[in-house]
């Protein structure tokens, strides 16, 4: 199974992410991760999808197919080494009086996760990473009691140097203040 | 009240503005059925309720504009106003209540949206304070229809209204046609607009633009692969008809010398006539067609999407042949056969931009391939079905005796089902824009409402309508819209008292296991009369000719059943899962 990354960018109106999602839906296609949010233009949307797929073709027929929604400004399908990804995961870890104290040094330094809220009797600890990394953190902390984790979804830039502007030359996009 | 920016506020609140002209504030209906008109909508199928009644009340002033249609049920509506569509390449409108009137239209919009129909749905909702309460009749028709439709908008203020049918009517009937779907709330049927009505046509979206123009490059490479062709075999489909490419299409034949199919909704775009038209594709398609589609070396597919029903087995789908894929749909390049030379473009602009680069040929020993398939078909299937000998009549024979009436050139309508491919089989289409059915989602009770949609574009064409008797039994309350509207919509109902087509495979495929196939029917001339329409039975065949001319003579609306063989079957045959040279013959 390869891991592909779609970049769906969308006109900012309502029902779009239910437009979108039917056409995985309908496939049988699972969505490993989506995350959606306003572009550095006013009213255009930017859907990160993270599928899995045994087959290139199929992610091909998927992207046209979600090109053909009248809303979608463009679409691309990435493999991981065309993009630059992350995402954001929180933990909430268990730490009762006269538990094991948490190594936080090491959280730092090593894994580069930073405690971002103390409670008497548990912290909320943030970790930006890839997928991998996120779990070698989880790895690490499980011992301690998790009690909630969470994770943002990836979240991708393409490497190329052409952007959006350069796909869609005819719009003239205000830019997001 | 609108402001003018260069006059002072306190001029403003000192004069009331009496003698200023206000500009017309129209409310959100009459806007809606102004830009109907706007749009060229000279008919519209619909059914009142509760939440279209503002629409209602305002279509009552635009009925020396805009002709109004009564239909019986919703669906009926969808219907008419794709076989309107269908056969004058305009965008059909129907218009529906919220919830039922709404859920009604669902298999109109999914037969549209599979059989690429221009059609735009008004449809009413609950006020949009009272969206998402459960209010009475309000069903979320937005996420409900997401799928089957092109675009579809919920409208929630009367400002938005132009704009929105605008870009409706455009999305609806460029590229790729389809149906759309607007869905507008009471409380914008109802409310002022804001500023004066103004309507300026959709000729292009940021997000949308379809290729019209194939790209150079693209149908370059399409010329190299027919020219070096020693075998190739033309497809074409409902593209070719839904472009208007017909002539560009003979063209193109007649220049390449190359053997030329149709699929099932190309049908008539060539005439049966033509000597390069060698028959139709896929499941119940001709003998030659099939069998050497695994023979030929090109296959150049126009306007057509590889259906199932065409393709049988894939795995042994033309593995030997390349392929030039001319449509304007990107998304169905690659998607069930690969194309060695893919032309994303309408299909009119791409014949026009091969038509220069494709060598004169001749394909003459190729062509006659064909016929030596043909003559075993003629002698198997053809005649034996066209001069019976058994007592009942059989449902060829009623067909091809009126196409020789009709001189193959009336507007023919087919249900689905067995009667469905035998018109396919035995019509003999010889005018463009002929045959209209549903293809792809095979809408029983598709023909009957969608034969006055047709009838009502092209009111000077024979309209016939050819149903078997269950489908009939599926929308026959649009007789009564029929009657009401007066349309002449010749009707023949092919009745062997059976779902044909399900009984047929029951016999082949499930050990003569007939489950519910076989039905108990009414009498439909009765119950024509009683809708006021005027119809006879023919038993006989001996009576068959009197019938039919009788049919045909008729200025009215006509219904003909005809009682068929019971157990009659469609041959060639495809099996589902079969390879295409695989077809059966019995």
């Amino acid at each position: 199974m390869t891991t592909y990354t779609i970049c769906v960018f969308t006109e900012n109106t309502i029902g779009i992410l239910n437009k979108i999602t039917t056409i995985l839906t309908r496939r049988r296609i699972n969505i490993d991760s989506l995350t959606v949010s306003e572009t550095e233009r006013k009213g255009i949307s930017r859907f990160t999808i993270v599928i899995h797929s045994e087959s290139r073709e199929v992610v091909e027929k998927l992207v046209r197919q979600i090109r053909k929604v009248i809303e979608v400004l463009a679409v691309f399908g990435y493999l991981n080494e065309d993009i630059a990804f992350n995402e954001i995961a929180m933990f909430k870890i268990s730490t009762p009086i006269g538990a094991k104290p948490l190594d936080i040094e090491t959280i730092n330094k090593v894994y580069k996760a930073w405690v971002v809220y103390w409670h008497l009797t548990y912290v909320i600890i943030q970790k930006t990473g890839t997928e991998e990394e996120i779990f070698e953190f989880f790895d690490y902390i499980k011992p301690h009691e998790i009690l909630e984790f969470v994770r943002s979804g990836r979240v991708a830039v393409s490497k190329s140097p052409q952007t959006l502007v350069d796909y869609l030359p005819e719009a003239e996009w205000e830019y997001y203040q | 009240m609108e402001f003018n920016e260069n006059q002072t506020e306190t001029v403003q609140i000192a004069e009331p503005q009496v003698s200023v002209a206000k500009p017309e504030l129209i409310n959100g209906s009459h806007a809606l059925i102004r830009s109907l008109i706007e749009e060229g909508v000279e008919t519209i199928f619909g059914y009142p309720g509760g939440a279209i009644m503002p629409v209602y009340d305002a279509i009552y002033d635009y009925q020396d504009q805009v002709n109004h249609i009564l239909v019986r049920h919703e669906q009926g509506a969808a219907h008419a106003a794709e076989g309107f569509a269908r056969v004058t390449g305009r965008v059909g409108v129907c218009m529906v209540t919220s919830g039922p009137g709404a859920t009604n239209l669902v298999t109109g919009i999914a037969d549209a949206i599979i059989d690429s129909t221009p059609m735009v749905c008004i449809v009413g909702q609950v006020a949009a304070h009272l969206l998402g309460t459960d209010a009475f009749q309000e069903t979320d028709v937005i996420g409900v229809t997401i799928p089957i439709t092109k675009w579809n908008y919920q409208v929630t203020r009367a400002d938005e209204i132009p704009e929105i049918i605008a870009k409706a009517f455009y999305i609806a009937k460029s590229g790729r046609p389809g149906p759309v779907l607007v869905d507008i709330t009471k409380n914008a049927q109802q409310e002022l607009m804001s500023k004066s009505f103004t309507y300026k046509k959709c000729e292009k979206l940021v997000s949308y633009h379809p290729r019209v123009s194939p790209k150079q490059d693209q149908v370059e490479a399409a010329a190299k692969l027919i020219n070096e062709a020693k075998k190739p075999f033309l497809f074409f489909g409902h593209g070719v008809q839904i472009a208007g490419a017909e002539q560009e299409l003979l063209r193109f034949i007649e220049k390449t010398d190359v053997p030329a199919a149709s699929t099932l909704l190309g049908l008539s775009s060539v005439s049966v006539d033509h000597p390069n038209y060698v028959g139709w594709l896929g499941m119940h398609g001709n003998y030659g067609t099939n069998v050497l589609t695994n023979q030929c070396d090109l296959i150049i597919a126009v306007g057509m999407r590889f259906d199932d029903r065409v393709t049988g087995d894939l795995s042994r789908y033309a593995k030997q042949a390349k392929i030039v894929h001319i449509e304007i749909d990107p998304a169905e390049i690659d998607k069930i056969m690969k194309a060695d030379a893919p032309v994303v473009g309408d299909a009119k602009k791409a014949l026009e931009q091969l038509l220069p680069l494709v060598k004169e040929n001749n394909h003459q020993e190729w062509r006659a391939e064909f016929k030596k398939f043909d003559a075993i078909e003629d002698e198997k299937i053809t005649q034996p079905e066209l001069a019976p000998t058994t007592e009942k009549i059989k449902m060829a024979e009623v067909i091809r005796t009126l196409s020789d009436k009709t001189k193959g050139e009336a507007v023919i309508l087919a249900d689905v089902g067995q009667h469905q491919m035998m018109t396919a089989r035995y019509y003999q289409f010889k005018k463009p824009n002929s045959f209209i059915t549903s293809g792809g989602l095979g809408t029983m009770g598709y023909a009957l409402p969608a034969a006055f949609g047709v009838k009502v574009g092209v009111p000077d064409r024979e309209v016939v309508a050819i149903i078997g008797d269950g489908c009939f039994q599926m929308t026959i309350q649009e007789l009564g819209t029929i009657a009401q509207s007066g349309l002449p919509v010749k009707i023949i109902i092919l009745n062997n008292n059976f779902l044909g087509m399900v009984r047929q495979w029951q016999q082949l495929f499930h050990q003569k296991r007939y489950s519910f196939v076989e039905l108990q029917n009414p009498d439909f001339i009765t119950i024509a009369k009683g809708f006021g329409i005027d119809g006879h039975t023919c038993a006989e065949r001996e009576n068959l000719h009197a019938s039919l001319d009788k049919m045909l003579a008729s200025d009215k609306p006509y219904l003909l059943e005809v009682l068929v063989e019971k157990e009659e079957n469609v041959f060639p045959m495809v099996p589902t899962g079969a390879c295409v040279a695989d077809i059966r013959l019995e």
